[in-house]
């Protein structure tokens, strides 16, 4: 209502609302002095509206731009200092070479850190990074943290959305990403083939899971930036393939060409490619 | 001023209005799920997943259409029957795709939404995650998820159905699963004559009352009232097939601990979900009782109440099989509402 008035005119208001009294209401004995009363009434009454209005206005956007801080994760998956694709060669620690066919990991429960240890929190965010779709590889976050020192994130799927149902949207079973025979998500999955493979087309699969006590592959990763990161920055996380095969364990594509199910293997594994990331920023 | 604001008060009233009728999603019927008296509440979560009978019915088309599976041959209701109480009738092992046999006996289908994991193994811990199982298995429906949601986004009763039930006709794994969960769901055997006499609306004969003290005394240990089972895993000592190789829940803890144990089957409606066992290696029930009496074979994991096998007479075995049919539910295996949709169309109008 005020925002009808607000670009006229008090006096243009008077006479309308004359205007008005006068000729639609004149049968219901209205006066000329009481819409006199009345658009007067109006008029003082605007007038602390458009304030609070205004003032609504300023706090609204205020926190919109609050909340419309921005900041781009960029993926990249590379081979020790070469960038991954699935059509080249590489070789691993134990000088066996390899391709990659398949690369896919969950990403969740990512958390944006400040040098005031305030955290900022994407709870029910889930992306399924994937080596062939490019748009998979970027995410894009809104934060109210002004500077950025650091991420975390899970390398996975939280316990909770293994135990819930069939989920939607990047954690949909349809994904190829979830074991239907023993309940739980594929956490991580790089498949690909090596001369080294003793195994039929010389294939090497690992399809790392397993969400339960004793069997968890999901790992909690923590990055700190050497310097701090405002919204404008596009922060570049990388993922070395290499680590998959020696980090903390060393896993030869000759003995081990095949993980399909959750169990100690499955958490070396994990144990590697928790160490798989670096981070950098790209101005 | 008065007027102005009842012009504004109407406008706002007509705004909501119009969008009361925008977001309003078509009306949906709920049915009621009753727990019979005495049992525990179900562990299945309604709230998430409210059985409507626009669900009800969505589920039902899709448990009976062969469009589930690869080539068309194997719906859900293929190995599940009513007649057997939703297991395969007199097989041991039933029929896949391209002339295969599962690795397992079909297991008969109610009461489930009182349970917490699936799979003679319990390898599935949550029923809307139960159907992927078997329609993805290259011996059983072998047909991939994407596949199944493209062959009934097609179908434009599908659409209308999927829009009755969810609001809208988007069609996704979420929705298929839990329509088919709502008709699962609501497959309750609780009508039996030991259910009638439990509420004391009947009366065992002299053999069945007779067969029910005997199993209270050697049979209740595991298979505990009123489900007739603990669901727990357990290895009864059944020697291990050498082709099926099968290891039971060791395959899901990686426990040897777990190894050979099998969960605990319910022997509701056991009459007619012949043959037993996890590999339905026993046609009759006489089968059953002679390997708990003379065949029991004793391992590391062979349970500690098989420890000295389980001595029974013929007397007993005569006076058990009379109980045990009182276990079945002939109202439960002839309920129009579970039978194939296109018999009972009539049912979706009725309310």
């Amino acid at each position: 209502m005020e925002e009808c008035y607000s670009g006229q005119t008090a006096q243009s208001r008077k006479t309308a609302m004359q205007h008005l009294c006068t000729s639609a209401f004149a049968p219901h004995s209205y006066t000329v002095q009481e819409c006199d009363a009345t658009a007067d009434a109006i008029k003082i009454k605007s007038r602390a509206h458009k304030k609070i209005l205004l003032l609504i206005i300023i706090i609204f956007l205020s926190l919109h731009s609050i909340a419309q801080q921005k900041i781009t994760l960029s993926f990249k998956n590379v081979v020790a200092d070469k960038l991954l694709n699935t059509d080249s060669n590489y070789t691993n620690q134990f000088g066996e070479t390899f391709k990659v066919r398949n690369f896919k990991y969950y990403i969740s429960n990512i958390v944006l850190k400040d040098a005031v240890s305030n955290r900022s929190q994407l709870i029910n965010d889930y992306f399924l990074i994937d080596e062939k779709i490019d748009t998979s590889k970027t995410i894009v976050l809104t934060t109210s943290l002004q500077q950025i020192t650091g991420i975390e994130f899970l390398l996975g799927v939280d316990s909770m959305k293994n135990v819930s149902g069939v989920q939607t949207g990047s954690l949909d079973p349809e994904n190829g990403m979830f074991w239907t025979w023993n309940t739980g998500y594929v956490m991580a999955k790089l498949e690909g083939s090596s001369p080294a493979a003793k195994t039929p087309a010389h294939a090497f699969s690992y399809h790392i899971g397993g969400y339960k006590k004793e069997e968890e592959a999901a790992r909690k990763i923590s990055l700190s930036f050497k310097e701090a990161v405002n919204n404008t920055n596009k922060i570049i996380i990388t993922a070395d393939v290499l680590k998959w095969f020696s980090a903390v364990h060393d896993i030869k594509i000759a003995d081990i060409a095949f993980c399909h199910e959750p169990g100690k293997l499955a958490m070396q594994l994990a144990d590697n490619y928790a160490t798989m990331f670096s981070i950098a920023i790209e101005k | 001023m008065k007027i102005t604001t009842t012009i504004f008060f109407i406008f706002c009233l007509l705004f909501i209005a119009t969008a009361w009728i925008g977001f309003t999603p078509a009306k949906t019927h709920p049915l009621q799920f009753t727990v019979p008296k005495g049992w525990q509440q179900p562990v299945y979560d309604f709230n998430s997943n409210p059985v409507t009978e626009e669900g009800f019915q969505l589920g039902r088309k899709l448990f009976y259409d062969g469009r589930l599976s690869k080539d068309g041959n194997f719906p859900c209701a293929s190995c599940h029957q009513q007649f057997a109480a939703f297991a395969t009738y007199d097989h041991s092992l039933s029929h896949g795709f391209n002339n295969t046999f599962t690795k397992r006996n079909a297991p008969p289908l109610f009461n489930l939404a009182w349970q917490k994991e699936f799979m003679w193994d319990g390898g599935i811990n949550h029923l809307d995650l139960q159907p992927l199982a078997p329609l993805t298995d290259s011996n059983e429906m072998a047909e991939t998820i994407d596949d199944v949601l493209k062959k009934i986004k097609a179908d434009t009763a599908y659409k209308r159905m999927f829009k009755a039930a969810f609001g809208d006709d988007m069609i996704n794994t979420q929705r298929l699963t839990k329509a088919l969960s709502q008709f699962i769901v609501m497959m309750v055997s609780t009508n039996s004559k030991y259910d009638r006499v439990m509420r004391g609306e009947d009366s065992f004969n002299l053999p069945q009352r007779l067969g029910y003290e005997i199993f209270k005394k050697k049979c209740a240990g595991c298979h505990t009232e009123p489900m007739f089972t603990d669901y727990s895993y357990r290895n009864v000592g059944l020697p291990a097939d050498s082709i099926l190789n099968d290891n039971g829940r060791m395959k899901i803890t990686q426990n040897a601990a777990d190894s050979l144990k099998f969960k605990v089957p319910t022997l509701r409606n056991a009459q007619q979900t012949f043959p037993y066992m996890h590999d339905g290696r026993f046609y009759s029930l006489m089968e059953v009782f002679n390997f708990y009496r003379n065949n029991v074979v004793q391992s590391a994991t062979t349970d500690s109440l098989f420890k000295h096998g389980m001595p029974l007479s013929n007397y007993e075995i005569g006076q058990l099989t009379a109980f045990i049919y009182t276990l079945t539910d002939s109202s439960f295996l002839n309920d129009k509402r579970f039978a194939p949709p296109e018999r009972q169309t009539f049912m979706q109008h009725q309310h």
